[in-house]
């Protein structure tokens, strides 16, 4: 099989000083390059062939039906020839949607048979992508189908701001190796045969990518006495911005006159008092809000409370009916709040920040679920099939290695928006039987899927 | 029936197209790397070498009844050759992309280029350049009888009929998927396609009447018809299935299977008579009867994966190209 490795990413990122790299270190492989119809390899080589990214459009323009008629006619070309190539590397133009290209090793047989998908690697431009990714899908497609991503022109950011860049895709791609790199400069096995497809690679998450996403973004538990008390929402004259200590860097989403709480009395701040006040705030995030006006009473207890505010500030009151800890679970963690006792602002004894399920404005997103256990082979079947029926355009890659009851071979999956290839590789051996499973897509509900793979086990 | 070893001849590339001359007096070859070589068809001697295509030959076509020689490549090119003297004597540029199709008609050849498709007479000169396909073209096929000629032209989404007298399109007929290759049966009756998705589509355009027949293993890209036009061989997998396209058609009918244990990378009926040759990838050749009922007549099996099957104009050679670049050319006896 004849390993291709695709180059995605923004024009102007690097991709073309990426191939130029690749074929200069490469010289002694065959090695065939499909450039976009733009494209402008300086590198003098027999096997530049110029694509036109000519789609084909099955199922009415659908693009997870779509796939590149113009690599189905390259790639059986490139076979018509005595002796094998030793790879292939594909250049996108800045705008493409990587789908097509990955669905085209998915459905077409003679491609499949003969090549293997090795990677996506979008290069990012790490001045420009910012703007990039507020201001288009494509470029948050081109990272979320990404195998590996190369952060590129990191001479021409601060390292603080690679750090919150590199924190964002992460968000959008858990998976993807992220290499940062200045004129695309990388030893070149982070890119070339690194197996993206090849699902040994998929169980390699960050682990920090597991956790749990909650409705909301930070939590206090602030120490109050019994009485009637201010809630002060917004920034405050006289006040250095935003004193709830965490350092958030986020825009606002939403309504910007809205802010979502939930307020819960604890009896201590023991850890199991604490994990038990988060899990109810959870169910009253996911109940219907009653709306507070200004000026208005709030009480500790259930109820999720819609803060109705005036240019993001608002004054509200909060009576307690008993002295102790009230934990107050906040769903836009930038919003700064205050609870003022007696005029004075009072700190909070313990405070979380937790990782909210939609963050900025990507609404894509990974998710991962990792579970012990045995899966059942036809619940299991039934559950992808529908899912990727249902929320198949949404879902852009999925990868996972599984325990199905009654193999004793690891189960490995992969699939490209509704496309999917599941074969079963080698024996689980010694390594303990477990499930790893990772979707990168658009409004996906982490705990919905997570229940419906549970549902899956025997 | 005995396949014998005739002759073998080696390319230095994959054969990746293979034309008897009308007269039957000699083979031409392209390697996928470019180089075209004549060879004698008594002996394999190589008679001319014609430089081909800069950066790959990909089709050659003989125009019937003379010593023309066209070939297209990868250059965006046709080139037109003398095939007694082996001399080049035309070049028609017609774009930047690849022209992988040709087909002679009557007086003129009709070659596309990306959506671009012409007609280009037997000088060089282009006669006609059409307004671009909606995608690709991605086959051609002549319709011969009955008269007028008519242009069949494929692409993602349908096929083209084109009149060659006055260029006009004639007929579009729509098909909502990729088409790999197409083939009139020789009585001009039915159009049919081989497609991506993987069917096979045939039309009778002169009824407006179509039929699909799928289930096919993988994308079909071999047909061939028999000189009867009764008989349809297709393929897109391991198998070569046999359809039956005598009055309404096959719809119902079930097809003849040819089985090959690997992926069929070759059709070829007889010219005028009933053999059908069939390639598969792990290098066996067979020959087959339709109408017998033991189809199976014999089975070579060559040394390297078949990529092109020729008939001579006689019916009595097989031409083989294969993937290492040997022509063989088997005697076909009894």
């Amino acid at each position: 099989m004849i390993p291709v490795t695709v180059l995605t990413g923004f024009l102007g990122a690097g991709k073309t000083t990426l191939l130029n790299r690749i074929l200069t270190e490469q010289h002694g492989r065959k090695l065939a390059v499909i450039e976009n119809e733009f494209g402008e390899v300086g590198v003098d080589h027999q096997l530049v062939i110029s694509g036109d990214e000519e789609l084909f459009e099955m199922n009415n323009g659908c693009i997870c039906c779509s796939v590149r008629g113009d690599l189905i006619r390259i790639l059986g070309r490139l076979l018509k020839r005595k002796d094998k190539l030793d790879g292939v590397l594909i250049e996108t133009t800045g705008l493409a949607n990587p789908a097509p290209v990955a669905q085209t090793f998915f459905s077409d047989d003679e491609i499949r048979s003969a090549f293997r998908l090795d990677a996506i690697v979008t290069v990012v431009d790490a001045k420009h992508v910012v703007h990039h990714l507020d201001a288009d899908d494509e470029s948050v497609k081109q990272i979320a189908f990404a195998d590996v991503i190369l952060l590129n022109k990191t001479d021409l950011v601060a390292p603080a701001e690679l750090d919150r860049l590199e924190e964002r895709i992460r968000r959008i791609n858990a998976v993807a190796k992220v290499h940062r790199t200045q004129n695309c400069a990388l030893p070149l096995d982070r890119v070339l045969d690194v197996g993206g497809f090849n699902l040994d690679r998929a169980v390699e998450l960050d682990p920090g990518f597991l956790e749990t996403e909650y409705p909301f973004e930070w939590a206090g538990a602030y120490p109050l006495p019994a009485g009637i008390h201010e809630i002060v929402v917004g920034h405050d004259e006289g006040h250095e911005h935003h004193d709830h200590g965490h350092d958030h860097h986020h825009h606002h989403h939403g309504n910007e006159n809205e802010l979502d709480l939930a307020i819960l009395p604890v009896n201590s701040l023991e850890e199991t008092e604490l994990v038990r006040a988060r899990d109810r705030a959870v169910a009253l995030f996911a109940t219907d809000e009653n709306r507070v006006k200004e000026g208005s009473v709030v009480k500790p207890g259930p109820g999720r409370h819609r803060l109705l505010l005036h240019e993001g500030r608002g004054r509200f009151k909060l009576e307690v009916p008993k002295s102790g800890h009230c934990v107050v679970f906040e769903e836009c963690g930038e919003v700064p709040l205050h609870i003022h006792v007696g005029g004075e602002i009072v700190k909070p004894d313990w405070q979380q920040d937790f990782h909210a399920a939609h963050e900025h404005n990507d609404d894509v997103t990974s998710v991962g679920i990792q579970q012990a256990g045995d899966l059942d082979g036809k619940r299991l079947n039934e559950w992808i099939g529908g899912l990727l029926r249902t929320k198949g355009g949404d879902i852009y890659r999925m990868k996972g290695v599984l325990s199905v009851k009654g193999s004793d071979k690891r189960m490995v999956f992969q699939g490209v928006h509704m496309l999917f290839d599941a074969r079963f590789d080698r024996p689980w051996g010694a390594e303990p039987r477990k499930n790893t499973l990772v979707l990168i897509g658009k409004n996906l509900d982490r705990n919905e899927l997570t229940e419906a793979f549970q549902s899956c086990l025997v | 029936m005995q396949l014998t070893k005739h002759w073998a001849a080696q390319l230095d590339d994959y054969v990746i197209d293979l034309a008897w001359s009308p007269d039957g007096g000699d083979l031409a070859a392209a390697s996928a790397a470019g180089p075209i070589r004549l060879l004698a068809a008594g002996d394999g001697a190589a008679l001319h070498d014609l430089p081909g295509h800069d950066g790959g030959t990909n089709a050659i076509a003989w125009k019937a009844g003379s010593r023309l020689l066209a070939s297209g490549g990868q250059d965006g090119a046709v080139k037109l050759w003398d095939g007694a003297s082996g001399q080049h004597t035309a070049t028609a540029k017609l774009g930047g992309g690849w022209v992988e199709h040709l087909a002679w008609g009557t007086n003129a050849l009709a070659a596309a280029s990306g959506r671009k498709l012409f007609l280009v007479n037997p000088d060089g000169a282009i006669r006609h350049a059409f307004p671009d396909a909606p995608k690709t073209v991605t086959a051609l096929a002549w319709r011969k009888v009955p008269e007028p000629p008519l242009l069949a032209a494929a692409f993602f989404g349908g096929v083209r009929l084109i009149d060659p007298g006055d260029f006009s399109m004639r007929k579009e007929l729509p098909y909502g998927n990729g088409i790999q290759t197409l083939v009139w049966a020789p009585d001009g009756r039915w159009l049919v396609s081989g497609n991506q998705d993987p069917s096979v589509h045939l039309w009778i355009p002169d009824e407006d009447a179509e039929l699909q027949m799928s289930g096919y293993e993988g994308k079909v890209k071999h047909l061939a018809f028999d000189h009867t036009s009764r008989w349809l061989a297709t393929a897109g997998g391991h198998d070569a299935c046999i359809w039956d396209c005598s009055g309404a058609g096959p719809e119902g009918r079930t097809p003849a299977m040819l089985p090959h244990e690997s992926p069929v990378s070759g059709l070829a009926f007889q010219g005028s008579h009933g053999l059908l040759a069939s390639a598969a990838s792990d290098g066996t050749v067979m020959l087959w009867s339709i109408e017998r009922k033991q189809p199976l007549r014999a089975t070579v099996k060559m040394p390297h994966a078949p990529t092109r099957l020729a008939w001579s104009p006689d019916d009595r050679q097989l031409a083989i190209g294969s993937e290492k670049g040997v022509v063989y050319v088997l005697k076909c006896e009894g």
